[in-house]
């Protein structure tokens, strides 16, 4: 796979024709779309890859640091410039962004990835700032009569298997401060995030570790330290140079004939734009997947209705900005014979997924075999739709990691894997709360794990529950909240459960795959672009259990949380013993003698200080059980957990780089 | 937007050089009318293959029924890609060269229609379509998968018609054939080959 990097979104119809060749030469005619706004073709030969490069440098496109350790792609709200509720088009600033840290020294030595976003209002979702390393939300404020510009900046927030919100790092950073400001932030992160265990090096680790006043003291002092660098400032002079320019005159729709199907595609995936006469419109892309004859085809298309001004969009789709309103139905009819015509963009039929188990080695279930299940039935059931669901958003990922955004969905899914009677089985965990307005302005959680097979069902049933039980204009996200995640796990208690094989063998099949389901293919991460060994990969799966106890904690759930953190300390030390047994059982009393027999008496296990502390935790919750524990009991279990799976990780990093020195 | 550079000067208009690099050609047959394979059908097939071919390595099978218009179920090897594809709106196979092929441009377009042939005489075998599918060999898409080293152009035409003419008349017996071609220059380099009469896939193995 080859990540394209594309600045705010930013396309022109040079590289929409460059990208569609590029997918029929070395790919397979399939260009993607991604949650950030790149571009992925996959099932590339190496030897094609400097060819590749170098068409794409020729029209200004590089794929430089889309992947690795440094500043990923600057994304954007793609209505930037053209949105109603903006504070002022962020395009510039965001450019500007990404061409400074673009091969910056002090960008090249992070311990993981740096995600960066911009949005031009705080109330809508399009930035989704509050889930980003580096968030920036355009702001003005007026001082002795003079508008000035800044940035309300946020730092720390990201998804993967724990998710953090963004913490409020200064209210305005004016636009001269920008550059400068996320230099220090970046030199702060790079001097002290995490290195050697990746599993704890991205920017929020740090950010809580330190706290966000001690961050922020730390970054000002950096910023004084800073050699002053003339590009900090040198494109505020140019920020009309990304002024858009329409094709043709603003004209209102004059009442022509329409084809059958406008009006809906119109109340969907037109937006009118703050320019009188002129309006956006989206283009739905099913999964994200547009192939390279119909990008073509669009490219010429677009350049009979606007100029080179067309956005790729984090809910990957994409966008024409400045077409005449009065152009519009003879640009659907053109869409429509292209097959680009799809109603829905932005609603519940325009399901977002990560690539998952089709060419991503740690996606566990098939979340694009699930989303294009999900997209079939809703579209099925279109007209029947109640308004308020057709609004609410669908957001799937593969396994924890979050790069399909299921955590800011309003329904989200992950996928995770059940062993019933010997036979993996692939399951979804459901996560509600999530709030996609407010630039992602919360996070949903877990409520348990269903057969993939009765996802659908799921989806069925929450959405049946909003329409019959909701009050008045009450929001999806406050149905939820009011009705509770508890009542909520109950409702979908009876899908839980698993058929056996010989009953229903549809079950141990995902969707899209008509093979039984298996993850033995697991390994190598498309996104985390290099090699996330099994025992790593098990130890975050730890942490989200232990994060789940923690909300049985908040709930008052203490038995349960007990419960929970002991199964996540097990399962902590199961992928310990992994490594030397890969096919140790499910069965703590196994697991719990092999770790001792391995790690404890081996003292593989031992903390320099603390000797065999940590070990004893799971010892001792072993002996003791998990029923009837009270608060401070599952207060601590919960603690402890944490700190084992912390050793554990510790234990991992050693073990393997004393193997791998053995071996050179 | 991101200005773009200056294109750089391509490489491609010296066809004596195209004619001695004439790889990654793809081969599409189409299926006669009245056969359908279901993407279900071909993406369980395609795995099977995956296991039981021998003699190129076959990587993954990917699904894009979601996109009507396009490649349905896509077979990645590392020599090659086969494809139940629906791009120009008609089912066919498409299988898609990737590694170079050996031997002066005849032979390579020789390789890779035999090889598109077999693998179109594989599904009409294949246990789980019962016989029902049937490919149509009269019609022959050509596409030469790149634009840098063979621009879609009348040169091109002209460089690869005597090696095309020696192919078609050994494969189609002196029947008489006519080739059309895309002449837009954003699309690859093509032709569509039409022989008069009817030809099943087995006859024309035989053939080559």
């Amino acid at each position: 796979m080859v990540r394209i990097k594309i600045p705010f979104g930013g396309l022109n119809t040079e590289q929409m024709d460059l990208l569609a060749d590029l997918g029929e030469e070395y790919s397979d005619e399939i260009i993607h779309v991604t949650t950030r706004q790149d571009v992925q073709l996959h099932y590339l030969h190496i030897d094609d890859a400097v060819d590749l490069m170098r068409r794409l440098a020729a029209v200004g496109i590089t794929t430089r640091e889309a992947c690795g350790n440094s500043v990923r792609n600057v994304t954007a709200c793609p209505l930037s410039g053209v949105c109603h509720t903006e504070s002022f088009d962020v395009t510039p600033y965001a450019n500007a962004f990404a061409q400074f840290f673009l091969g910056h020294p002090d960008v090249q030595d992070f311990g993981r990835k740096f995600k960066s976003a911009f949005s031009g209002c705080k109330q809508e979702a399009c930035g989704l700032t509050n889930m980003h390393d580096l968030g920036a939300i355009a702001v003005t404020r007026t001082i002795d009569g003079v508008e000035q510009r800044g940035f309300e900046l946020y730092v720390g927030g990201g998804l993967g298997a724990v998710p953090h919100e963004a913490k409020l790092f200064d209210e305005f950073v004016t636009q001269e401060e920008l550059l400068p400001v996320s230099q220090a932030i970046a030199r702060v992160f790079a001097r002290l995030g995490e290195k050697a265990n990746r599993a704890r090096a991205r920017i929020k680790f740090l950010v809580a570790k330190l706290g966000i006043e001690e961050f922020k003291r730390l970054v000002a002092e950096e910023r004084q330290t800073m050699p002053f660098d003339p590009r900090w400032t040198s494109y505020l002079d140019d920020l009309h140079g990304f002024d858009e320019e329409a094709l043709k005159p603003g004209q209102a729709l004059n009442g022509s004939d329409v084809a059958e199907g406008f009006a809906a595609w119109r109340e969907t995936n037109v937006y009118p734009q703050r320019q009188p006469g002129y309006a956006v419109a989206a283009i739905t892309l099913p999964l994200g997947d547009i192939t390279s004859s119909q990008l073509r085809a669009l490219s010429d298309v677009c350049g009979r209705y606007v100029k080179d001004t067309v956005r790729t969009t984090v809910e990957q789709n994409l966008v024409l900005r400045w077409v005449s309103e009065s152009d519009l139905p003879a640009l659907y009819s053109e869409l429509d014979d292209l097959g680009l015509a799809l109603p829905g963009a932005s609603t519940i039929f325009d399901v977002t997924a990560c690539p998952g188990t089709d060419t991503c080695k740690l996606g566990i279930a098939s979340s694009r075999g699930l989303a294009g299940e999900l997209r079939t039935r809703l579209a099925e059931s279109a007209h029947t739709l109640d308004e308020g669901v057709k609004g609410l958003r669908i957001k799937i990922s593969g396994c924890f990691n979050s790069c399909g955004q299921h955590h800011a969905a309003d329904i989200g899914f992950y996928g995770v894997s059940r062993k019933i009677n010997g036979i993996t089985v692939p399951h979804f965990q459901v996560v509600i709360g999530g709030k996609w307005k407010e630039n992602a302005g919360s996070f949903g959680l877990a409520v348990g794990a269903v057969p993939s097979k009765n996802i659908p069902l799921v989806v069925t049933r929450l959405t049946e529950a909003f329409v019959t039980q909701r009050q008045g204009d009450e929001s999806f996200h406050a149905f939820i909240d009011r009705t509770g995640k508890r009542a909520i796990k109950e409702m979908l208690d009876d899908l839980t459960a698993v058929p056996t094989y010989e009953e229903d063998s549809s079950y141990y099949h995902d969707w899209g795959d008509t093979r039984e389901f298996t993850i033995g293919d697991m390994g190598k991460g498309e996104c985390a672009g290099e090699v996330v060994p099994l025992a790593q990969f098990e130890l975050t799966a730890c942490e989200r259990e232990a994060f789940e106890a923690q909300i049985l904690l908040d709930e008052s759930e203490f038995e349960e949380a007990y419960s929970s953190a002991y199964w996540a300390m097990l399962h902590a030390a199961k992928a310990l013993v992994k490594m030397q047994w890969l096919d140790v059982p499910e069965d703590e009393g196994v697991i719990v003698k092999e770790f001792t027999e391995r790690f404890v008496e081996t003292e593989l296990f031992f903390d320099p200080f603390a000797k065999d502390k940590f070990a004893r935790y799971l010892l001792r919750m072993h002996q003791t059980g998990t029923n009837g524990h009270s608060h401070d009991a599952a207060h601590r279990a919960v603690e402890e957990t944490q700190l084992f799976i912390e050793a554990a990780y510790r234990c991992y990093d050693r073990v393997s780089t004393e193997s791998a020195q053995a071996t050179t | 937007m991101l200005r773009p550079r200056e294109h750089g000067k391509r490489p491609g208009n010296d066809v004596t050089v195209m004619m001695e690099t004439l790889q990654k050609i793809q081969v599409k047959i189409y299926l006669d009318e009245g056969s359908s394979v279901s993407t279900d059908d071909a993406f369980r097939i395609f795995n099977k293959w995956i296991t039981d071919t021998t003699d190129e390595v076959l990587i993954d099978v990917a699904d894009y029924s979601h996109l009507p218009a396009g490649p349905q179920t896509l077979l990645v090897g590392h020599e090659s890609n086969y494809c139940l594809d629906n791009t120009d709106h008609r089912f066919g196979l498409l299988y898609a060269r990737k590694q170079p092929l050996s031997g002066d441009p005849t032979a390579c377009l020789k390789q890779a229609v035999g090889t598109a042939l077999a693998a179109c005489k594989r599904l009409e075998e294949a246990p789980e379509l019962e016989g029902k599918v049937k490919f149509r060999g009269e019609e022959i898409l050509f596409v030469v998968n790149d634009r840098l080293q063979t621009p879609n152009s009348d040169e091109s035409a002209k460089a690869l018609q005597p090696h095309l003419d020696a192919l078609l008349g050994d494969l189609y017996q002196g029947a008489p054939v006519t080739a059309e071609r895309d002449p837009d220059p954003k699309q690859r380099f093509n032709l569509r080959i039409h022989a008069q009469g009817a030809f099943d896939v087995t006859a024309l193995l035989g053939h080559l």
